[in-house]
């Protein structure tokens, strides 16, 4: 009763919330969520956005990868997204009950809401998205409401019912359009292989409810305009809106300043205080972007290498060894210039409530990553560890391991991991992947030795941070359990804090939880990063707190 | 023309392909590992895998692979990239008009700069302008185009503003028809400068040594003698025979251009076959990069065939024994 | 290359024109053997091309020799905070990983010396044996190594490089021998037009004719004409192919284990606006280095030209002085 009472309530604080609107409630860098334009917002105008590469594919609901998702989102929308505070607001679900403790959400869409194409948006669209995209191929919800068993049902075309078998506490937060865009049914059942562009060529030609739609798609940049029917009267105001691909950040921010474009992502560390010196533009830090929010930039183990590729880093001297040889504050200084920190924890420190302090990290000692390689059977033989009674590693095999990342950030941190660690005797080989190549290779095959995701936590540890040491996310779908670690312990605590409905009892369980990770380590929990937006001064109206639909009430003035 | 000339250079091209297609060949199969890792690259899956393993029937005799594989080439078919998950010919072909512009306007404007520049140098042999462009062009000689590339973005894009840094369009805007033209020109103003620059040195030496060589035959002083002005003479008669080993050598030049091309649009964002070079390189994407070798040997094929057959024209002492 | 004509066509004996092949201003005229080789020494120290070429060359083979004496210390390491400007501690400031560049392109320089040295070595080697031997034997030996000249010469050198690279590695072992494999085949094609053009010669007949055998005349009396223009021609190979590996390197496939002056350029793009320095030093250290050795190119052909019987008496006197 008791529990029931609990659950409910907190249900009820969250539907309060999304209706109220401003409460004044904390939410973590708040800075500039909102602006206050002086005058009516413009229609009109062309938005230009800098993306990175070009991401292949436009459908965001069979992937989580942060390129596809930052070029297609406008495109598309969520069942509740997020409020300029911060909280959960309807979206294509006009309102909500929670039903028996958590187990069953009832959302009830609302009326006369159009694809692109014209035809209506109906309850099956949600249902068929889930069960035949997200939770086959989006790796955070496949992970978590999908190991929490979720079943959907669409009794009638303006209802849809979320079921669980035990309650589920975070599914609002995870209703958005980065973690769970709807596409249309019509569109894409017939697809012979939804997750591909060879199977589904709709993929390269989306339609969605979104306030833009696609004009255009080529090498050089996505063109989209503003879809007349878009359920918000009055929104967008913007005309179009274009993303234009620019491979180098450096460039990205010269063309910012030249007026070339007028939003870039990611303000590289070096360049932010200019940036924010510059009176025509302006910064913003964004608690998520469209990979996701509070994200952890992770080194992975391979503790289940393929038949052939010796097991280095099964023993667990092995990683305490790199664990000490890494000097994280370097790095962090180096690579990411002072942008967000080192991460204090295996949980992201943007979830408070799970996040821990005080955990027994191991810290930078060159001296003792030596000493565990030797006692582990690593003999340093001129300047290199050759294996010399390493369990499950033939003799006389050197201790020469690879580095898998994307082009950038992560490829740099090797370049700097490289030199720290042929101090401990360890050669490291940095290769650099596009994203099909990394997936394909790391979650795939399994053909690697180490490898740096940036695993996203979301705002609550079952979103995006249970995957990475789930053993039942162990998967070729990208981006789940990269490590292969498997700890019946933790995979129990887990579920124990999943179904917890009493929130001040599940930071404990997260707590114990993160100590036996931090004995185990099956990562290497570099940084967490957090980006700084900058974009021309003279456009406005942006929702921070949003992903894609940032530019959903944005206007530039002329 | 001489016919007989004509038909001879053209039964040249046959050879000249067999080699591009035997070396290709070669390296793709002295690879190390499993062929179809060297044919497909390191990423992929089973299914892609086996895909590619069919369509260069890497199980059958060496000598039947290599028939497939002139038959996939010539039609051009290389398969498809997993990476990028397209076909080699599309994702080549999509790119090609961008990179062609760009080395077209970088060929035709150091040319006409080169010659020029050859000819005014000329007028007075180791004179102060001379020396000033011969110190100039071997200096340029010397750059190498990325960092070129870089010096350029750095002082005059970003300092003046007059240029766009990045990309062959305005993004913020739509331009149709000859706005779309003048749009694209601006753009294309600094990565073809920059490519230009590269060349022109060379141009401006060979103009220069051409015509001093020609400066110095009879039949000018001759021309001289009749009371042809120095200007004249330049004009009329050195400059027609100088330009003939400019011709030659632009031949020669279309496979620095392409590389050249492929740097430069890696610096300006120019949306060609730069780009995805790059990204191949990186990912070892293997059918992009084989795509690439063959497309721009065979266009050095062809440019060599069109600048001997114009050669030809233009230069009537030549036969072809 | 030889006028008037592609890579693909022959060359019908005659030597053929270096003007295009070097930046040189020189007359058109073909490098001799000189009659006395130590005032031909001397004289190419004092020309002004010459000695600034020397010197160039100098400073960055001993950069590269003396890289650990100059500038101990592994470049790859973080030594300070990341972009500084330069000052007295770092003279070229720091990239973004605090990393020294002036000690990265000092040992940049000794890559671009390994490299360079390694491929003109084989290269020559090479590409001498073939071009004598298929210019002095003719016949059928003449057209065999010809067709297998060809074969190395019809795919361009830039793409067969990435492509080679991506297949078998990116190691600098790997890189020295497409380079070197690429190379040789233009120096044969020169030697052994050099070959034709004295072969026929009265004092190889004179030669022959007292009974000295293939190989004494070969040493004697066709190689101290060869040289001269192989020499030259072999200068140019070496500055080209600092090009190429630093094109390499800036596209991400030069090896990673080492330094390189292309992989800094590269890493400096992102950072182009807030750090000059990490583009300008290694950029203008491959200038310096393309420029001295094709300078001392431009004075050899200038230097060995003089020497030419066919070089007008006006343009012969000037190069004498």
């Amino acid at each position: 009763m008791k529990r029931q009472l609990t659950v409910a309530a907190l249900a009820f604080t969250m539907l309060a919330s999304a209706c109220a609107g401003d409460d004044g409630a904390d939410t973590p860098d708040a800075q500039g969520t909102t602006e206050t334009t002086a005058a009516a917002p413009v229609r009109g105008g062309t938005l230009v956005v800098a993306i990175q590469a070009d991401p292949g594919s436009l459908n965001p609901a069979v992937t989580s990868n942060g390129g596809v998702h930052a070029a297609s989102e406008m495109m598309f929308n969520g069942l509740v997204g997020w409020g300029t505070d911060g909280k959960p607001t309807p979206e294509l679900a006009e309102r909500w009950v929670v039903e028996g403790n958590g187990t069953a959400y009832r959302f009830t869409l609302r009326q006369g809401v159009k694809w692109h194409d014209g035809r209506d948006l109906t309850a099956d669209d949600v249902k068929f998205s889930f069960e035949k995209a997200l939770l086959p191929f989006h790796a955070r919800t496949k992970a978590s409401m999908g190991s929490a068993g979720v079943t959907i049902e669409a009794p009638d075309p303006r209802t849809v019912i979320f079921r669980f078998p035990e309650p589920y506490a975070p599914l609002l937060q995870q209703l958005n359009v980065t973690e769970a865009p709807i596409i249309p049914q019509h569109v894409y059942e017939g697809c012979a292989d939804i997750s591909t562009v060879a199977g589904c060529p709709a993929n390269k030609q989306p339609v969605g409810t979104g306030p833009f739609k696609l004009d255009s798609y080529t090498i050089q940049e996505i063109r989209m305009s503003r879809n007349p029917d878009y359920f918000r009267p009055g929104l967008p105001h913007l005309d179009g809106m274009v993303q234009r691909v620019i491979p180098d950040l450096g460039t990205q921010l010269l063309a910012l300043e030249n007026k070339e474009i007028d939003w870039v992502t990611t303000v590289p560390g070096p360049d932010v205080e200019r940036v924010k010196a510059n009176r025509s533009l302006e910064t913003a830090i964004a608690p998520r972007g469209s990979g996701g929010g509070n994200c952890t930039l992770s080194v992975a183990f391979n503790l289940r290498p393929p038949a052939g590729r010796p097991g280095f880093f099964a023993d667990l001297r092995a990683r305490q060894a790199f664990w000490h040889a890494v000097n994280r504050e370097q790095a962090f200084r180096t690579v990411s210039f002072g942008q967000g920190k080192v991460a204090p924890s295996p949980i992201n420190s943007g979830i408070p409530f799970a996040a821990a302090t005080g955990l027994n990290l191991p810290n930078f000692d060159v001296n003792r990553a030596k000493t565990l390689l030797d006692q582990a059977g690593w003999k340093d033989e001129g300047g290199v560890r050759v294996a010399r009674g390493v369990e499950n590693v033939p003799d006389g095999t050197p201790f020469e391991i690879d580095w898998h990342g994307f082009v950038g950030d992560q490829t740099t941190y090797g370049e700097q991991l490289r030199g720290q660690l042929r101090d401990v005797g360890i050669a490291l080989e940095v290769k650099t992947e596009d994203n099909p190549t990394f997936a394909a290779t790391v979650f795939n095959r399994r053909d690697f030795d180490t490898a740096v995701v940036s695993y996203c936590h979301g705002d609550d540890p079952e979103i995006g941070f249970r995957r990475t040491v789930d053993s039942r996310q162990i998967s070729p779908t990208p981006f789940s359990n990269g490590a292969a670690y498997s700890n019946p312990e933790v995979d129990t605590m887990l579920d124990r804090a999943a179904s917890e409905p009493d929130p001040a009892r599940r930071g404990p369980i997260y707590r114990e939880m993160q100590e036996i990770l931090v004995r185990d380590l099956p990562y290497v929990w570099l940084t967490e990063s957090v980006t700084t937006r900058a974009y021309n001064a003279d456009c406005s109206g942006f929702n921070h707190q949003n992903t894609g639909l940032f530019a959903e009430a944005a206007s530039c003035r002329k | 023309m001489n016919r007989r000339y004509a038909v001879r250079r053209l039964l040249q091209v046959l050879p000249a392909v067999a080699s591009i297609l035997i070396v290709t060949f070669a390296v793709v199969h002295a690879a190390p590992g499993d062929p179809v890792l060297a044919v497909a690259g390191q990423n992929g899956n089973e299914e892609y895998y086996a895909f590619m393993r069919e369509k260069f029937g890497l199980d059958r005799p060496l000598l039947q692979q290599f028939a497939t594989y002139t038959s996939n080439v010539l039609r051009g078919d290389l398969g498809v990239s997993f990476v990028q998950g397209q076909a080699v010919s599309d994702l080549i072909a999509e790119r090609v008009p961008a990179t062609l512009l760009l080395m077209g306007t970088a060929l035709a404007v150091s040319t006409v700069g080169g010659i020029a520049l050859g000819a005014l140098a000329a007028r007075r042999p180791f004179g102060p302008f001379d020396l000033a462009v011969s110190t100039t062009a071997l200096v340029g000689y010397a750059l190498p185009v990325f960092w070129l590339a870089q010096l350029a973005m750095l002082t005059i894009a970003f300092r003046t503003g007059w240029f766009p840094i990045q990309g062959m369009t305005t993004a913020r805007a739509d331009y149709t028809g000859l706005a779309h033209y003048a749009d694209v020109a601006r753009h294309l103003v600094l990565p073809a400068g920059v490519l230009a620059a590269s060349e022109v040195a060379l141009i401006t030496r060979i103009a220069r040594t051409g015509i001093l060589a020609e400066m110095s035959s009879d039949y000018i002083r001759v021309a001289q003698a009749k009371g042809l002005s120095a200007s004249g003479a330049l004009l009329h008669h050195a400059l027609r025979n100088a330009l003939l080993p400019v011709v030659t050598v632009v031949g020669t030049r279309i496979g620095f251009l392409f590389s050249g091309a492929v740097l430069v649009e890696t610096v300006f964002g120019w949306p060609g076959l730069g780009r995805l070079v790059l990204a191949a390189a990186q990912t070892r994407d293997h059918p992009v990069l084989l795509g690439m070798v063959l497309v721009v040997a065979f266009s050095l094929v062809l440019a060599n065939l069109i600048t001997d057959l114009v050669y030809s024209r233009v230069d009537p002492r030549i036969r072809y024994r | 290359m030889s006028t008037p004509v592609s890579a693909t066509a022959e060359s019908e004996g005659g030597s053929p024109p270096t003007r295009s092949l070097s930046p040189g201003g020189g007359p058109q005229t073909q490098p001799q053997a000189p009659h006395r080789w130590g005032t031909a020494a001397r004289r190419f120290v004092r020309h002004p091309a010459g000695s600034a070429g020397l010197v160039l060359t100098f400073l960055m083979v001993a950069a590269g020799l003396l890289a650990e004496v100059i500038s101990p210390g592994d470049p790859f390491r973080t030594v300070a905070d990341p972009l500084l400007p330069p000052s007295g501690n770092h003279l070229m400031g720091t990239d973004n990983l605090g990393r020294d560049v002036f000690n990265a392109v000092i040992h940049g320089a000794r890559t671009s010396m390994v490299v360079v040295l390694a491929v003109t070595a084989i290269a020559s080697v090479v590409g001498l044996a073939v071009g004598v031997v298929a210019g002095y034997r003719g016949g059928w030996t003449d057209d065999l190594l010809m067709r297998i000249t060809e074969l190395f010469q019809s795919v361009p050198r830039f793409f067969l490089a990435v492509l080679i690279v991506a297949l078998f590695g990116a190691e600098l072992d790997i890189l020295i021998y497409v380079l070197a494999l690429t190379s040789w085949p233009t120096l044969a094609r020169v030697s052994r037009a050099e070959v034709l053009s004295v072969r026929d010669r009265e004092y190889v007949e004179a030669a022959r004719s007292i009974g000295a055998s293939d190989r004494r005349i070969v040493l004697r009396h066709v190689m101290p004409n060869v040289l001269p223009t192989a020499m030259v021609v072999i200068a140019l190979t070496g500055s080209r192919v600092i090009l190429l590996e630093a094109s390499l390197s800036f596209i991400g496939l030069g090896d990673p284990t080492v330094m390189s002056w292309g992989y800094l350029v590269n890493n400096a793009q992102r950072f182009l606006r807030i750090a000059w320095w990490m583009s300008v030093f290694p950029g203008m250290a491959i200038a310096v280095a393309v420029l001295g050795i094709n300078l001392m190119s431009d004075a050899l052909n200038d230097v060995l030209a003089a020497y030419s019987k066919a070089a007008p008496r006006r343009l012969r006197k000037r190069r004498l002085s």
